[in-house]
């Protein structure tokens, strides 16, 4: 069995002491901004990004990988302990499982919550082992006509599945691609949309844009909300499950990895997505839906158990066609870039070792986090009586410092402040950051793919719709688009997203 | 341009939305003049720039469009402090760390930027100003090696 072998590649080069150590880096600082309300994993990578550059390849991707699904793990414990939900994702979970902890099961809640994402992370990664080379291998066949038709849908799906108004989304992945194309032009060496600023020849950078639009707008956001309720915390009690909450979260946690693991594949989706719909799963294959809501076990576990799985399977489309699906995995895809690999098809035969790593440490990290919840809980809840007062200048600082030593420019810190600015009328313009950043990575993938195709049929566009698989993919976004305009589809999924925001 | 509360019609936050979409793709147009645009076979470094800026412009106009004809929706209260005194502490830092060195620039980000939030108390804004720099000139200059001075001599 060649998967057994290539695992056990993976989990040599995962178990390395180094790799270990930052794997573990990874877990507790995920869980630590999880926990924390107010800064999110997509601020954090954006800040810990540059620092990668410092270390080997697997051992940076491997710590970021970990804050990502860490942030799902300490999300939780904030909602159901003291009803905050640490990051978007946990926010169904503050539902039931703040109901069970004023009822004296918060231990119980807790438990559930952290054995199911454990399970649902170890799928998720048996997940990503079988389907990861299948996808891959389909993938070697892909010209650049398949590539331009893939980010097509990619992008439009992404739109359609993320919250907020799809004209804006789209909107903001104009904005992105026009970002993307500033700098010297890879096939003709132009110089673009520069304003002449020779500092602007070789593009903007990503930890640019990502720590303005996220570090520096959601700091000066925060602010502004300010005023924070006083924290009251559930008393914790014993840290077990009931049998009786084990007998019903049980199912729960199965279709909740089953609705997260696809959900996170799909691009757009991710672990937010993933929690909403497997609660309002549990609801309807509930015998009684109208007692959710008042500490049911189910409504802790599916959740769970579905954010920690797309978190992971959302690393798929990523590592095997080179496509991110959402802002996180754009932010892993330019992390990847700082060591010169690009992921996708070939990345799997040329550097396995990458590849299985992360895939093993994934595993490695998720027994890790329940190690660090379950028995550490007192200690991350005293966390949250540190006030943001204390912590946002920290976060100024590695901000600055981060953006600055890409490069050792300051230039880049001013441009960040910028785009903080920028950052800043976004959302007071109400529109999402994210698809933005999708179509900054993407766009000179695109075009170069675009500008490749057309050279080769000299001209003729047809080509799209000659080949069966990008014609598939471009049925597929067509079919996107007309069930967009459909008002009955438009407004489910108005009503989807408006719970989510109640 | 009707204050805050005055507005009757017109969906605030979507004719921001407009203004930046229309705003950027004219910008854009507007570089890319001198840029050649090459044909389909052959696509210069002006085509692909045209095609977003027009795609942003017309999006832009269809959301600005459409919300003038909306009920009013105020945009949410905008508060100076935090945005002026935050943005006006990033750029002293990049100023100061370029003339001054770290230890200088990192004091003045912790701060001036403590000052965006008014509930702060000297006593512990200066003790978390020398924490962090003594944190961040050792693990960022002397730890990972990024390139800065630490003092300004």
């Amino acid at each position: 069995m060649e998967i057994f072998d290539l695992l056990l590649l993976g989990f040599s080069e995962a178990m390395s002491p180094a790799n270990l150590g930052f794997c573990l880096i990874g877990a507790l600082l995920g869980t630590l901004i999880g926990v924390l309300p107010g800064i999110g994993p997509t601020a954090t990578i954006a800040v810990l990004l540059p620092i990668t550059f410092f270390l080997p390849p697997l051992a940076g991707i491997i710590m970021l990988a970990g804050i990502y699904y860490g942030a799902q793990y300490g999300g939780s414990t904030t909602a159901i302990l003291v009803n905050l939900p640490g990051e978007a994702s946990a926010v169904v979970t503050t539902l039931d499982g703040y109901q069970m902890a004023r009822q004296g099961r918060a231990g119980s809640a807790l438990a559930v919550a952290a054995l199911g994402s454990f399970f649902a992370g170890t799928v998720a990664t048996f997940g990503i082992a079988i389907a990861g080379p299948m996808l891959a291998g389909f993938a070697l066949n892909f010209g650049p006509a398949e590539y331009v038709s893939l980010m097509i849908f990619g992008l439009l799906a992404a739109t359609i599945l993320a919250s907020g108004p799809v004209l804006k989304a789209i909107g903001m992945i104009l904005i992105g691609l026009l970002f993307g194309m500033v700098g010297t032009d890879q096939a003709t060496g132009a110089e673009r949309l520069t304003f002449g600023s020779l500092e602007l020849f070789d593009g903007i950078e990503f930890t640019v844009i990502a720590i303005g639009l996220f570090g520096f707008s959601e700091i000066i956001a925060n602010l502004e909300r300010s005023g924070s309720a006083g924290v009251t915390v559930a008393r914790l009690t014993r840290l077990w499950p009931t049998r009786e909450d084990f007998r019903r979260a049980w199912p729960a946690v199965l279709r909740g990895t089953g609705i997260g693991t696809f959900l996170g594949i799909l691009p757009g989706g991710g672990a937010t997505l993933a929690s909403f719909s497997a609660y309002s799963l549990e609801k309807k294959v509930s015998r009684t839906p109208e007692k959710f809501g008042t500490g049911v076990v189910q409504g802790v576990a599916s959740p769970e158990a579905a954010n920690n799985a797309a978190a992971q399977s959302s690393f798929i489309p990523l590592l095997t066609l080179g496509i991110p699906s959402n802002n996180m995995m754009a932010m892993m895809l330019s992390a990847f870039m700082i060591h010169g690999i690009t992921p996708g098809p070939s990345v799997l035969t040329s550097q396995p070792e990458i590849f299985w790593g992360l895939v093993a440490s994934m595993w490695i990290g998720n027994a890790l986090l329940v190690i660090i919840n379950m028995p550490l809980i007192g200690l991350w809840v005293k966390l949250l009586t540190v006030p943001y007062r204390l912590l946002y200048p920290a976060i100024l600082l590695f901000c600055c410092v981060g953006v600055y030593s890409m490069n050792n420019r300051i230039f880049d810190v001013l441009l960040a402040a910028g785009f903080g600015l920028l950052g800043y009328a976004f959302r007071k313009a109400k529109c999402e950051p994210g698809p933005l950043l999708l179509g900054f990575v993407l766009g000179p993938l695109l075009e170069s793919n675009l500008r490749r195709t057309m050279l080769i049929t000299q001209g003729d566009a047809s080509i799209f719709v000659e080949r069966p698989i990008s014609l598939v993919m471009l049925i597929a976004t067509v079919i996107l688009l007309a069930l967009m305009i459909l008002p009955s589809f438009r407004k489910k999924r108005e009503e989807a997203f408006q719970e989510e925001e109640a | 341009m009707a204050g805050p509360g005055a507005t009757k019609r017109g969906d605030m936050p979507d004719l921001l939305t407009a203004a930046l979409f229309i705003g950027f793709g004219v910008l854009g147009l507007w570089l890319s003049r001198p840029l050649d645009q090459g044909t389909l076979a052959q696509m210069g470094p002006g085509f692909l720039p045209r095609v977003v800026c027009g795609g942003l412009i017309v999006l832009g106009a269809v959301i600005g469009f459409s919300a003038l004809h909306r009920q009013g929706e105020p945009l949410e209260a905008m508060k100076l402090r935090p945005l002026a005194v935050i943005v006006l502490s990033i750029v002293g830092f990049a100023y100061l760390a370029e003339h001054a060195g770290f230890v200088v620039a990192s004091l003045w980000l912790i701060i001036a930027g403590s000052l965006a939030d008014p509930g702060g108390r000297w006593r512990t804004t200066l003790l978390l100003a020398g924490g962090l720099t003594l944190f961040g000139a050792l693990v960022f200059i002397y730890g990972l090696g990024v390139q800065m001075t630490i003092w300004p001599f």
